[in-house]
């Protein structure tokens, strides 16, 4: 037996040496903190105090783009960045500046803090490195800032303290919500994740399509027209705060376009090398008329994306804010533009993919820990257009050759999978799979058009046209929809573990339920859902307010210029300005290892009376020690993903319960809940967060991971079988699901390796299932790859809906990974 | 003697992949028959030699507490020197509940095949109906070697034909020419191992000589496609002189494709778990041999890859 692994098939090299320096550049930059933005934003803010919020907001946004230094690094064609930095973030201490100022006091910033790890590797590394050294300090784990700008963004964040939209939300629900003392218990006890008011937006796509096909110009000389001819209409009227607050965001926005061109020229003048002169002269062409005007070829047309997108990222403390339907959106400007090839569309996409991987978020490390830095940026690839017809184009296949050229971590790349797509499509989105890097994930349209047109009842051609993805596995009709989501989970596995315990937390001793003593399988199900029933109303309760906070501190004004019909209904998203306002959804986690300690204990205590209840009870207090034989009894119980008929129409009958019972509150917005699951990295802090369960899963455990996957190492039916499981879950009435599979190299070898994998994908795609996405590594790789980590400085995983460089990845979570069933044959 | 029903035919598995790619075309499930008349020394399945279920002890899982030992009725486990329990398996008279395997806490006992109706087999099959007929895939019954539970096979694959599944065989030919007679007609596509092109030389390595494998082929290719598959063992089937022997034979034979099959030794632990000596440390033929090997195939007309 050899101990050498099996190569991945597929290995991509970027396909200029421009790209490979932007990314090596990438690749030895250390994370940095940057407070340009917020320091400007700050200064306006204490000005404008007494303006209407609206127009404070848009005045404050506009004042700090007006400031911001134009950066140009060596090589790079596409202007704009988000900070000065290569691999840098934007402390929003406008959303929250409570964790910052705790970090900044050495304090633990909230009570999940303890149940989540960072990655040590990379680029996290390299700002430690620094910091030994110089005149920088290491921030929030895993970035440097300087001393200097740290005494100043102490005193921005004490100026926000008490005015951040996590201070106005906690004034609010603290003071009028009944449940709040549950909320509070929750976040300690492991039943929530932490408050997510520093990053509360994203999962939204911008109008793109309309931002690059009028012009900026064209939408303020729109807005001068409204505002000139402006007839109240009453409370539910347009709003002519909004409309003079958009203006506001517009020209700032085009200051800082013509301060980027002004830099290029600046630049040029000074440039020894005639070809980078003239490329300096084309960006800063470009940057006069884009974003002001429709682009006049396909590279502008980039360049206005990127600026439109650059420009809605800044305002927001975005997670899962997303670029979309990118192939569709820039096709016509590729297509009709006679000097545009094959070549370019690569190199430029790897340009873009670079630059979207440099954007770092930095939040309470509550939030960074469950993101593990990743933003969620969704570009999705193929689709139908609205006639039906399969809209996977020549660009379509550039960005996935990029992505198999790059192997970047961002953007989170996926297809809109559906049978008419065409095979050349297909096939390269295969070879991209065989890379290894996670991406593409495969999402069924047919699926989403279903859920979309029952909740918001939109001609499904409008669906069809406008699908895109807002976040790692959550799907927003782009252009036209409320983005202020709600993003924590509700942990299902702590919930399991309170019908267990009487109501208590075995963990930490805290009751959160009356006694409740169940006696047969039943009780123990209807406790479990009377619980879970309190704790997703309490959940969706608690955001309304926060999301009234959001309103009241920082709404999004130019997001919303950007989504259908704000502009025209003159309301901001925040107002009810979108087309679609379901988009916020009740998220949890955990429900696999429930239905599986469900049916063990059916199996056991009530089935063949091995044991009592009480036996059960203490035998997970006891972590199982000195329980044994009781613990083989239950792990060989049934288990979720090997399409056993009685496990799995337990996990079925669950489901049904939550997605019925999330649906049934209203949002802020007056409109319901969308129920969804999703996972990112919450099993491993959320498993952290809980003792040992009836499933046989020992204490600190991850919970399994996505939506559907089986717990590690219960599928012993191979990947088959757990699809068959995984088809039985009706994806079509949530929005979202996530399953993850992992294949061996082998597995997927040479084109039948590649054919047998579509025609797995099609198969489940046949039932209403949502998503797929596959791992393709040998655990072998993996273990040297946490031996030795430098040498896998490049490894790109999938994680859950995202994919992580391998060494910023936490010990707990690489060992999740490594445990994933490895389906190889 | 009245015929049992088909359907009732039962026989021993010793496993059930699903998604399985290299046995034939497109997606496949492989049912493993066990029993095998076969004993060729580099087999990296020993556990499906015998023809009954048997008990097997993962030594690298066992952790020693000697459960097992207290828990055998009939004496049949004893603690061994280096700590680790001692299976004596003349004395063991497998019981029906196995409280060996049911006290072990660390899995490291397990039976290795189980009695299956064709039924049974059948259903499980169909479970991924949607995958083949997606893939262009099916079924292939291997072993141990499928052709020794021939009423089982047919009842089997019988039932595979009648929902519709392509059905493919991987056998070593080793059989009474009957069995093929009343087998091929229900087969697909015949998976049909070589190794050896010398009779002795075959005796040596399997325990049987090859002139009844070679009648076999002749008869199946002219009535079922068959691809054949050479195991690649150094020191044993890669000699040029056996390659290019083999050759000859595959190419009057008529077959065109060969696939060739590079021997692991991932298999040798499981000697031990059972209780056996291992027969051949095997060593994985080296690339550029494996090429020599697929380049004496092409160089013969045959299509041939390795994997
Ligand atoms: S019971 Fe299992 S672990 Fe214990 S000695 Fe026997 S085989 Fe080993
Ligand atoms: S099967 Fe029965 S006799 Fe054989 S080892 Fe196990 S307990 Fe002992």
């Amino acid at each position: 037996m050899t101990d050498s692994f099996a190569p991945r098939e597929v290995h991509g090299k970027p396909s200029s040496d421009r790209v490979r320096q932007l990314k090596q550049a990438y690749l030895e930059a250390p994370l940095m903190v940057d407070i340009e933005y917020i320091r400007r934003l700050t200064e306006s803010h204490r000005r404008t105090d007494g303006m209407e919020v609206l127009e404070r907001r848009a005045e404050d946004h506009a004042y700090a783009l007006e400031g911001l230094t134009p950066i140009f690094h060596p090589g790079e064609r596409i202007a704009g960045h988000k900070t000065r930095f290569i691999r840098g973030a934007i402390p929003y201490a406008n959303y929250a500046a409570g964790p910052f100022l705790r970090e900044m006091r050495r304090q633990q910033q909230d009570a999940q803090q303890k149940y989540v790890d960072l990655g040590e590797g990379g680029g996290v590394q390299h700002a430690r490195r620094e910091a030994e050294g110089g005149d920088s300090e290491v921030f929030s784990g895993k970035f440097l800032i300087s001393r200097d700008e740290l005494a100043e963004f102490r005193g921005i964040c004490e100026y926000w303290e008490d005015k951040c939209l996590m201070e106005a939300g906690d004034r609010l629900w603290k003071t009028s919500f009944p449940g709040a003392g549950f909320i509070e218990d929750g976040w300690t006890i492991g039943l929530f994740t932490a408050p997510h008011d520093p990053c509360p937006e994203g999962r939204i796509v911008l109008d793109f399509r309309a931002a690059l096909s009028r012009g900026y110009l064209a939408l303020i000389a729109e807005l001068e027209q409204r505002i000139a001819t402006f007839r109240p209409g009453g409370p539910m009227g347009p709003d002519l705060h909004f409309w003079r607050a958009s203006l506001r965001s517009l020209r700032g926005a085009l200051v800082l376009a013509a301060r980027y061109a002004a830099e290029a020229r600046r630049l040029a003048a000074a440039e020894a090398s005639p070809i980078r002169r003239d490329e300096l002269l084309a960006m800063a062409d470009a940057c006069d008329q884009v974003p002001a005007r429709p682009p006049r070829n396909f590279r502008e047309a980039v360049q206005s994306f990127w600026f439109t997108y650059l420009l809605g990222h800044l305002e927001g403390a975005h997670l899962g804010y997303s670029p979309g339907r990118l192939d569709q959106t820039l096709f016509p400007y590729f297509r009709d533009d006679p000097s545009a090839t094959w070549e370019d569309a690569v190199e430029l996409a790897e340009e873009l993919f670079v630059k979207m991987t440099r954007i770092e978020y930095i939040a309470s490390m509550s939030w960074q820990g469950l993101g593990h830095g990743n933003l969620y940026q969704n570009l999705i690839l193929g689709g139908l257009n609205s006639l039906g017809e399969p809209a996977d184009n020549l660009l379509s296949k550039a960005f996935l050759q990029a992505q198999i050229n790059l192997q970047m971590t961002q953007p989170t790349l996926s297809i809109w999978w559906h049978p008419t797509l065409s095979d050349g499509f297909l096939r390269t989105a295969v070879e991209c799979v065989k890379t290894g890097v996670g991406y593409p994930a495969f999402f069924n349209l047919e699926t989403y058009v279903r859920h979309e047109a029952a909740v918001t009842g939109l001609p499904i051609e409008v669906i069809r046209e406008n699908a895109a993805m807002g976040g790692c596995t959550e799907p927003t009709l782009e252009g036209m929809s409320y983005g202020v989501v709600q993003a924590g989970f509700v942990n299902q596995g702590k919930l399991l573990e309170l019908a267990m315990h009487d109501g208590v937390d075995p963990v930490t001793g805290v009751r959160m339920f009356p006694p409740c003593h169940p006696t047969t399988y039943d009780d123990v199900v209807g406790s479990f859902q009377d619980k879970m029933h309190v704790a997703v109303r309490n959940w969706q309760q608690y955001w309304n307010y926060v999301m009234l906070a959001h309103r009241q501190t920082v709404p999004l004004v130019f997001c919303s210029i950007f989504v259908r019909d704000c502009l025209g209904r003159g309301r901001c998203m925040d107002d009810g300005g979108a087309v679609n306002n379901r988009t916020p959804t009740t998220l949890s986690s955990g429900l696999v290892n429930v239905a599986n300690s469900m049916a063990a204990i059916r199996k056991v205590v009530f089935e063949d009376r091995a044991a009592t209840f009480a036996e059960l009870q203490s035998a997970l207090v006891a972590n199982f020690e000195g329980h044994e034989a009781l613990r083989k009894r239950l792990v060989n119980a049934p288990k979720w993903g090997n399409d056993d008929e009685t496990v799995d129409r337990v996990f079925l009958d669950l489901f049904d319960d939550y997605v019925n019972w999330a649906a049934d509150q209203r949002n802020y917005l007056g409109e319901p809940y969308d129920p969804s699951m999703l996972a990112i990295s919450t099993p491993v802090p959320f498993g952290k967060a809980c003792g040992a369960f009836p499933d046989g899963r020992l204490a600190g455990q991850p919970l399994a991971d996505g939506v559907t996957s089986p717990f590690p190492g219960t599928d012993q039916n191979g990947p088959t079988a757990v699809l068959r499981s995984s088809i039985k879950v009706d994806h079509t009435r949530i929005r979202g699901g996530l399953l993850n599979l992992k294949f061996h190299p082998t597995a997927l070898a040479g084109e039948s390796g590649a054919q047998n994998l579509l025609a797995l994908i099609k198969t489940y795609f046949e039932g209403p299932s949502f998503h797929v996405q596959f791992n393709v590594v040998d655990s072998h790789m993996l273990k040297d790859a946490q031996a030795h980590p430098d040498r896998y400085r490049d490894l790109v995983v999938r994680v859950a809906g995202f994919s992580a460089y391998w060494v910023e990845m936490s010990r707990a979570l690489q060992d999740q990974v490594i445990e994933r069933t490895e389906h190889s044959l | 003697m009245i015929p049992t029903a088909p359907s009732k035919t039962t026989g021993v598995v010793f496993d059930v992949q699903h998604y399985a790619v290299h046995d034939g075309p497109g997606i496949r499930t492989l049912v493993f028959l066990k029993g095998c008349p076969l004993r060729c020394a580099w087999c990296c399945n020993p556990e499906s030699q015998g023809a009954g279920p048997e008990l097997r002890h993962a030594r690298v899982r066992c952790r020693g507490c000697l459960r097992c030992v207290a828990a055998c009725p009939a004496g049949a486990v004893t603690p061994g020197q280096d700590r680790l329990p001692v299976f004596d398996r003349d004395s063991c008279v497998r019981c029906a509940d196995r409280p060996c395997v049911e006290a072990c806490p660390s899995d490291a006992l397990s039976v290795c095949g189980a009695t299956m109706t064709a039924d049974q087999v059948v259903a499980r099959v169909a479970k991924d109906r949607a995958f083949y007929r997606n893939s262009g895939g099916g079924v292939t019954f291997s072993g141990g070697e499928p052709l020794a539970q021939p009423d089982f096979l047919a009842a089997c694959l019988e039932g595979c034909r009648d929902e519709g599944i392509s059905t493919a065989v991987s056998t070593s030919g080793y059989a009474p020419s009957e069995v093929l007679l009343r087998i091929a007609p229900l087969v697909n596509l015949f998976l049909f191992d070589l190794k050896l092109a010398d009779t002795q030389e075959h005796l040596k390595w399997t325990g049987v000589p090859n002139d009844t494998i070679l009648a076999n082929l002749g008869f199946v290719a002219t009535n079922v496609p068959v691809i054949v598959r050479v195991p690649l063992v150094p020191g044993c089937t890669d000699t040029p002189a056996n390659l290019a022997g083999l050759a000859d034979i595959i190419a009057s034979i008529g077959v065109s494709q060969v696939n060739v099959a590079p021997a692991h030794g991932m298999g040798i632990s499981k000697y031990a778990d059972l209780g056996r000596d291992v027969p051949l440390d095997v060593i994985p033929p080296t690339r550029s041999s494996l090429l020599e090997a697929v380049f004496a195939f092409r160089s013969k007309g045959l299509i041939c890859d390795a994997f």
